[in-house]
């Protein structure tokens, strides 16, 4: 497993970048000409300051500290796992405003729920079904919050 | 007596209010006693309702939820040894060795009573305290806020992170997605890139639904994996009604860990865990039995579990107050409470009196519905401990699209909240802290203003920070929590170097 002085080291570089990537947005800030008045760009500069401070601190707290040792890993990493769950979410994030609600969630719980180490098909299939249709219900019923219906959904309206 | 003291007891009184009060309760107590499931993300699970109650109803519910939450934290604490919530660390303590002796009832009999005297001493300075700091307040102009916001931005990164370097990068972080959206000086269009949901900026709401409840269903996959020896096996109670030698024991804990946990909740950042381990100690300390803490002594529980729940009472004073929250259930009241137009501070009290006090009230209310609804429905909500997560995790996911989508009905939000999932994740593994983030994406507009302004004032004078003595405090205050911070990071260090040296 990566020590913290790579992670560090990991975390000073991006935020270096991203301070760099603030600093050329900030530069862009339009100006406007009211006297004795602070610009729309004064308190990003600020923080491109700050930022570039303690992203330089925590670079040379990286250079000063010794080489360490690599941390045992005590807890199994679900890789796989996570991969999979990261790909439905985006599935999921691309199909949500086209299918709507229900259509959208119910495979996002089934396939959830076998992530989540479900295995009966039934199980997956009634719970998906049963608890994205209730919370739909009782979400748009009751509590009157408009969740999108997409294309299938009006059939639950 | 200010009429608005009345008229507040009587809006809190109402059925709806009580009827929000107790179902937030009970929410809290089985969301605080899953492990894996924080107040925050039970929060996060009614957050919908609240863009839909009537404001005083909301915030009751969320109150009932906050105070429920910390008790419901030390039930698996004492029966399985996992902490719902890291607010009952402490109290695993010795409330398992409790259970394991056979006395699992009297320990969370315990745990339930002392929390409630917490609450109630927590109650006490919440409605004694508020109002006078709210009359201070008044007398703050731009630069006394700006440096208050910038005490209380510090304080929360020195309790937050064990490094103070990545504490302020997490903040600055924050301040920086603050900026994107509207100038609040003068409206003008800042890192927007033409997108139009971007022009009222992010919503610190749909930011904290990321930041917690993602990283949190991901912990739950490592969970399955690596199943805990123990989980699932409950162990079985009778009474849960403390005798009365119990009630005499408690008397010391509570009398320490009430106050110590009502004052750290009024310092941003401190939050439970904290108190729940300095009152521990310190009633070791006094204990005439302190060989028996570790072992299952009746005060070991009591001591944490009054202090975490007088945290509660105690960072309600800052955020009612001066707008400052103490940690992200405070920031999600100050959420609650804007998006029906009510701006916490100490304006609160002058212009909604009324709404101020009934929500003192509503969290008066939240402690006896706590106590009686524990005391009485324990031995069905620990049922709720062998629910799957095959069920739990997915409706959880969902909620929290719900959460950020209904915030202002747009996909947008949705795509938000999960990128800053994915931030969490990030900042998770290169041992960010979150908390520090988020507090300020909820005070960086703050700090702009009253700087902008203070700025403009002074016609680009530093000096007007300076000279104010009540800015002068608060700039105090904020370099003693720096060095503070500091000096506690070199102790540290020094001492795991002492401990890795052979």
């Amino acid at each position: 497993m990566i020590n913290m002085r790579t992670r560090n080291l990991v975390a000073s570089i991006f935020l270096l970048f991203l301070c760099g990537g603030y600093a050329y947005l900030t530069v862009n800030l339009p100006t406007r000409a009211i006297e004795n008045s602070t610009q729309p760009s004064f308190f990003p500069w600020v923080i491109v300051v700050f930022l570039t401070g303690l992203t330089i601190l925590l670079l040379i707290q990286v250079a000063v500290s010794g080489k360490q040792p690599k941390i045992e890993r005590t807890h199994q990493l679900p890789v796989k796992r996570l991969i999979y769950g990261l790909l439905l979410s985006l599935a999921y994030l691309l199909a949500l405003p086209k299918l709507g609600f229900v259509a959208a969630n119910i495979p996002l719980f089934g396939g959830l729920m076998y992530l989540y180490g479900g295995r009966s098909p039934l199980w997956i299939g009634l719970g998906s079904v049963i608890i994205s249709v209730s919370v739909f219900l009782v979400f748009r019923q009751i509590f009157q919050i408009i969740l999108p219906v997409g294309a299938i959904g009006n059939i639950f309206c | 007596m200010s009429p608005d003291v009345l008229d507040g007891l009587v809006q809190a009184s109402q059925l709806n209010t009580i009827i929000a009060v107790a179902a937030g309760c009970l929410i809290g107590l089985v969301v605080g006693m899953i492990p894996g499931l924080t107040i925050s993300t039970g929060i996060i699970i009614v957050l919908p309702l609240t863009f839909v109650l009537p404001p005083e109803i909301s915030i009751a519910l969320l109150l009932g939820l906050y105070v429920s939450g910390m008790t419901g934290g030390s039930f698996s604490a004492i029966l399985l040894n996992i902490p719902g919530t890291p607010s009952a660390s402490a109290t695993a303590m010795d409330g398992n060795p409790m259970a394991r002796n056979g006395e699992a009832g009297r320990a969370m009999g315990i745990a339930i009573v002392s929390s409630f005297f917490g609450g109630l001493f927590s109650f006490l300075c919440l409605f004694f305290v508020a109002p006078l700091l709210a009359e201070v307040a008044l007398q703050f102009q731009s630069p006394d806020l700006f440096s208050l916001v910038f005490f209380g931005l510090t304080i929360i990164c020195s309790f937050a992170a064990r490094s103070l370097i990545k504490g302020f990068l997490s903040a600055a972080l924050g301040l920086a997605i603050v900026t994107i959206g509207q100038d609040p000086m003068m409206g003008t269009q800042r890192f927007t890139f033409g997108e139009v949901n971007l022009i009222g900026g992010i919503h610190f709401l749909t930011a904290l639904i990321g930041l917690f409840a993602i990283p949190s269903l991901v912990d739950n996959f490592t969970d399955f994996i690596n199943k805990s020896p123990g989980h699932g096996t409950l162990t079985k109670f009778k009474s849960v009604i403390p005798n009365f030698s119990d009630l005499k024991l408690m008397r010391l804990p509570i009398s320490i860990g009430a106050p110590v946990g009502s004052f750290l909740g009024i310092l941003p950042g401190a939050g439970g865990p904290i108190a729940a381990f300095i009152s521990y100690d310190y009633c070791k300390r006094l204990s005439v039995n302190p060989e028996s803490f570790g072992k299952g002594s009746p005060q070991g529980i009591a001591a944490p579990e009054s202090a975490n729940n007088a945290v509660t009472g105690g960072a309600l004073i800052p955020m009612m107050t001066l707008g400052i929250p103490g940690d992200p259930v405070t920031a999600i009241l100050i959420g609650a409470l804007l998006i029906h137009g009510l701006a916490p501070g100490p304006l609160l009290f002058i212009e909604n009196g009324e709404f101020a006090y009934g929500v003192i009230f509503s969290f008066f209310w939240a402690n006896i519905f706590n106590i009686i609804i524990a005391l009485i429905c324990l031995r069905f909500l620990v049922k709720v401990l062998t629910i799957p997560k095959t069920l739990l995790m997915p409706s959880i996911a969902i909620l929290c699209v719900i959460g950020s989508y209904a915030l202002r009905n747009n996909f947008f939000d949705v795509y938000v909240m999960f990128a800053f999932g994915m931030l969490g994740l990030a900042m998770r593994w290169l041992e960010i802290p979150i908390i520090p983030l988020l507090l300020a994406m909820v005070l960086g507009r703050q700090l702009e203003e009253h700087l902008r302004v203070s700025l403009i004032a002074s016609k680009n004078d530093v000096s007007i920070f300076f000279t104010s003595p009540f800015s002068l405090f608060f700039l105090g205050l904020a370099t003693g929590s720096i060095i503070w911070s500091l000096f506690a990071e070199y102790k540290r260090r020094k001492n795991s170097t002492h401990s890795s040296s052979p």
